[in-house]
């Protein structure tokens, strides 16, 4: 059997005391939480741990003793061993540590089940076990351990080459060779496991009638409940003292304080609006036909009504219940704040130094400008464009049709010029909604400026449409076919002299046609193929404001182990034979829903050297 | 006896394969293509009855041969729209004259257009074509000369080719729409309106009303119908003769090979005919074989 025991990195350096903890049930493994230092009295460490026990709901329990003696402390020792009469248990763990040596000692007594504790030296089946240490990352302090690190077989699971601050386990063993019961020291960064709500706390209930969850997913869960234990700091004054991730003093910041309690009056001030808002678009007016179908072909309007479900989930009164959730309405809020930032941006260039103005009177010179080399692309359709041969009549029909077009488009911009800076001037304003608006501004007015083009491709499509129609269908009957409506097929079918004569003439006429109509449909269909693709870059960059989560990247960036994703395992020692056993933890991770992974824990089987 | 001289017991031998036989497997007797049949229901072409018949073919290609040289003649100025057009609507009333008077000698089994119905195709036809003739004037204004030429030619071509000349009326509509087409691309070639609408009415006389009028003349006088035929040819090689001599001596060497020499070539051939048939099932090879095998 293989004792495992999941030992906080903070703890390394505490001052001998005693491990406070638990023993995960169903499996044979010990989560030591914190370190209660010496000295203390009995009675109020049980009362602290009964107290902590009802406020988190987790089993603690003293797991042992921790001995970091310091000069002069010499004779704790055996001290520490005596504790185990006092807290009794079926197991105690007695962790030493040497001051300047790396490397941990374990001894387990077991308790007889006579009850006779005390007797220790003969009876219990007596552990040393010499732990390697080992720090990952950023731990300067221990020279050896790099010369070490050098001869590590290093393993990883799978897929992780990019994080390895996830869950800092490591697992490690060394042991007496012809020792049959073996420890498993697995060092854990307490905070990150506590803050990285991988295993919900709400799921963590345990239901007594299923088998008992897994090993790792107890050791988060109790990680993470037992938060309570964490409050009592170095600069408390109760009777007590202990080493946790937080006993150099808690985080907090006054900012974060304040905003917490600010943002329940704004959210309720924000769904005061919303529901004004939503009767307003709620009037029948708006939805009337015509009204109803421009505001879907609007952007701004489309883009107003997504902020408002934005704005609607986030002043929502419930809190978020999940990860997923929480992940959504903090991408959301992000995504908001940026955008609201850029907007304001944008406001300030726009009206600095009467860049509105200068806009506007761009603007009417450019629409003139478009309309002008519209013209001569006309003209040059209507002449012999490219050498090709088009039919003369036709294309001047066109042409003209086309160029009238233009000539009423250019009346509108004219008669439409006194107004364009003012429409500019309100527009921008629109921007201090966020950047978005702005841009889906920017878009509608594209395609109200290019209103004309738009008119051509749909003339044009629609005149060669037809003409493909027509031709395909008289093709048919020049062939003396026909089409079968019934049966979708194309049957042979014996036309009359005249439907035969008028068929071919007007087969004729079209197919001479058709050269002079697709190139006027292809001139025009590239035409507005630009002002689409214009568009559509705009449409991508609003979608990319809207929907960027840029929360997770910042998570991703700054605390990557409140994310799922990844852990690995060095492995301290080249000598030892390496077995692989694989625990399946299901991770919720963000938007997506349970992805299970397989962390591969190291099992190592026999230890050769012995240190 | 078969070829490997087996020993012919007192059984007799079947011709079957799904039952095992004291024969060798290559053996047959006597009674193996006694079932075989030469050139059954073979007909004995007659070489005058022939050339009658191909007859027909011959004055089809002098159609053609008659509406280019009537072409030519517009286009050179030498023929005026309005001749043409009377000429041809006293053509088109004698025409139906003479249809009607055949047809009523003829049972009339299915029944026969009405009048109006005949006078509203007429009016479909003329309005149609009066109306589309300054579109049709225009349409080819830009295409070069030598792609309206080569499309008339190839459009001419598909007309002879296609042409159902064993039932030409009515006419197929692959034939007729090539002629029309063809006459379409010619016609808007002229120098005026006028010229299309009278080239547009006559291709429609020549190669959408005179077939049926000819099938008439087939089946209620067929003496009177090599006099016809014989008659067209004439005037087709005359008329092209007029402006190309080239070009009616091919058309009459086309129309002799067309009428007398291959007629000759048939009946020649026709001793060679050598067709088996019998009471099995011929053996098909299917493309797909390896798609069959596949699946």
């Amino acid at each position: 059997m293989v004792l495992k025991i999941f030992f906080p990195q903070c703890c390394n350096r505490a001052d001998s005391g005693l491990l406070v903890g638990r023993w995960i049930s169903g499996h044979d493994s010990a989560v030591v939480l914190a370190v209660i230092h010496y000295p203390f009295i009995p009675g109020q460490v049980k009362q602290y741990i009964q107290q902590m026990q009802a406020q988190s709901g987790v089993e603690l329990s003293v797991l042992g003793s921790w001995s970091l003696p310091k000069e002069g402390q010499e004779g704790m020792e055996s001290f520490l061993r005596d504790l185990s009469t006092i807290f009794p248990q079926e197991r105690w763990l007695q962790i030493k540590r040497q001051m300047g040596k790396t490397g941990f000692t374990c001894e387990i007594l077991n308790r007889d089940q006579s009850g006779k504790a005390a007797q220790q030296d003969s009876i219990k089946k007596k552990k040393k076990v010499k732990i390697e240490e080992d720090y990952q990352h950023d731990d300067s302090d221990n020279k050896k351990q790099q010369e070490k690190k050098k001869e590590k077989i290093e393993e990883d699971d799978q897929h992780d080459d990019s994080d390895n601050k996830k869950k800092q386990e490591k697992k490690k063993e060394e042991e007496e060779g012809e020792e049959e019961e073996k420890v498993i020291f697995v060092h854990y960064e307490q905070r990150k496991v506590m803050l990285s709500q991988l295993h919900p706390i709400e799921n963590g209930v345990p239901d007594p009638k299923t088998e008992p969850p897994s090993e790792l997913r107890q050791v988060f869960q109790t990680v993470a409940r037992s938060q309570p234990l964490f409050f009592l700091d170095r600069y408390d004054d109760g009777p007590l003292k202990s080493t946790h991730w937080q006993s150099e003093g808690r985080e907090a910041s006054i900012i974060m304080e304040l905003l917490k309690q600010a943002s329940v009056p704004l959210c309720l001030l924000i769904s005061w609006l919303l529901s004004v808002w939503t009767w307003i678009c709620n009037v029948r007016i708006f939805s009337l036909y015509p009204l109803r179908f421009l505001s879907s072909k609007l952007s701004t309007c489309v883009q107003l009504s997504y902020r408002t479900e934005h704005l609607r989930t986030l002043s929502s009164a419930k809190p978020a219940t999940g990860h997923t959730e929480f992940m959504r309405k903090s991408n959301i809020l992000v995504s908001f704040l940026i955008d609201v930032a850029l907007g304001l941006l944008l406001i300030s260039w726009l009206y600095r130094d009467d860049h509105i103005r200068m806009l506007a009177n761009t603007l009417v010179p450019a629409a003139d400008h478009v309309a002008k080399e519209l013209e001569e692309l006309l003209q040059w359709l209507m002449g012999a464009p490219a050498g090709l041969k088009m039919n003369r009549a036709l294309d001047q029909v066109l042409g003209r049709f086309f160029l009238y077009h233009i000539h009423l488009w250019i009346s509108y911009i004219h008669l439409m010029s006194p107004f364009i800076e003012g429409i500019l001037w309100y527009g921008g304003l629109s921007a201090c909604l966020g950047l978005t608006f702005a841009l889906s501004l920017l878009s509608d007015m594209v395609a109200l400026l290019t209103f004309h083009i738009y008119c051509f491709y749909v003339y044009g499509a629609r005149l060669y449409c037809l003409k493909i129609y027509g031709l395909s269908s008289l093709w048919r009957l020049f062939r003396g076919k026909k089409w079968n409506v019934l049966r979708q097929r194309v049957d042979s079918c014996s036309y009359d002299l005249d439907q035969l004569f008028i068929g071919t003439l007007l087969f004729t006429i079209l197919l001479f046609l058709l050269p002079t109509t697709a190139l006027y449909y292809l001139v025009f269909t590239l035409l507005r193929l630009g002002v689409v693709l214009f568009q559509g870059i705009l449409h991508l960059s609003v979608d990319f404001i809207n929907s960027f989560p840029l929360f997770a990247m910042g998570l991703r960036i700054c605390r990557s182990y409140r994310l799922g994703g990844i852990s690995h395992f060095h492995i301290v020692h080249h000598t030892i034979f390496v077995q692989q056993m694989s625990f399946k933890v299901t991770l919720k991770q963000r938007r997506s829903s349970t992805i299970s992974f397989c962390l591969q824990c190291i099992k190592l089987h026999r230890e050769v050297n012995v240190l | 006896m078969g070829p490997d001289g087996a020993p012919g017991p007192s059984v007799p031998w079947q011709k079957v394969l799904w039952e095992r036989q004291p024969f060798p497997d290559n053996y047959v007797d006597q009674r193996f293509l006694e079932e075989l049949r030469r050139n059954e229901g073979i007909r004995q072409y007659r070489y005058w009855t022939v050339v009658k018949e191909a007859g027909f073919v011959g004055q089809q290609l002098s159609c053609v041969a008659i509406f280019i040289s009537l072409w030519l003649y517009m286009e050179q100025g030498l023929l005026s729209p309005e001749t043409l057009l009377w000429s041809s609507l006293v053509c088109a009333l004698l025409g139906y004259g003479l249809y009607q008077s055949l047809s009523s000698q003829v049972e009339s089994g299915c029944e026969p257009r009405t009048r109006l119905a005949d006078l509203q195709s007429a009016a479909i036809f003329l309005s149609f074509t009066f109306g589309f003739s300054p579109v049709l004037k225009t349409l080819t204004e830009s295409v070069s000369t030598d792609t309206v030429y080569a499309m008339s030619a190839i459009m001419l071509l598909a007309h002879l080719v296609s042409f159902p000349y064993t039932h030409p009326s009515p006419p197929g509509s692959l034939s007729l729409n090539a002629a029309l087409f063809a006459s379409v691309c010619l016609a808007s070639r002229l120098p005026g309106a006028l010229h299309t609408f009278a080239m547009l009415s006559c291709a429609l006389m020549v190669f959408a009303l005179w077939p049926c009028l000819l099938q008439r003349v087939r089946d209620i006088a067929p003496t009177h119908f090599t006099g016809v035929c014989l008659g067209v040819c004439v005037g087709g090689v005359g008329g092209l003769g007029l402006q190309s001599p080239g070009g009616a001596v091919l058309l009459a060497l086309a129309l002799g090979s067309v009428t007398l020499l291959c007629p000759l070539l048939l009946v020649r051939l026709q001793r060679h005919k050598d067709n088996i048939q019998g009471p099995w099932d011929e053996a098909e090879i299917h493309e797909d074989l390896d798609h069959g095998r596949g699946t």
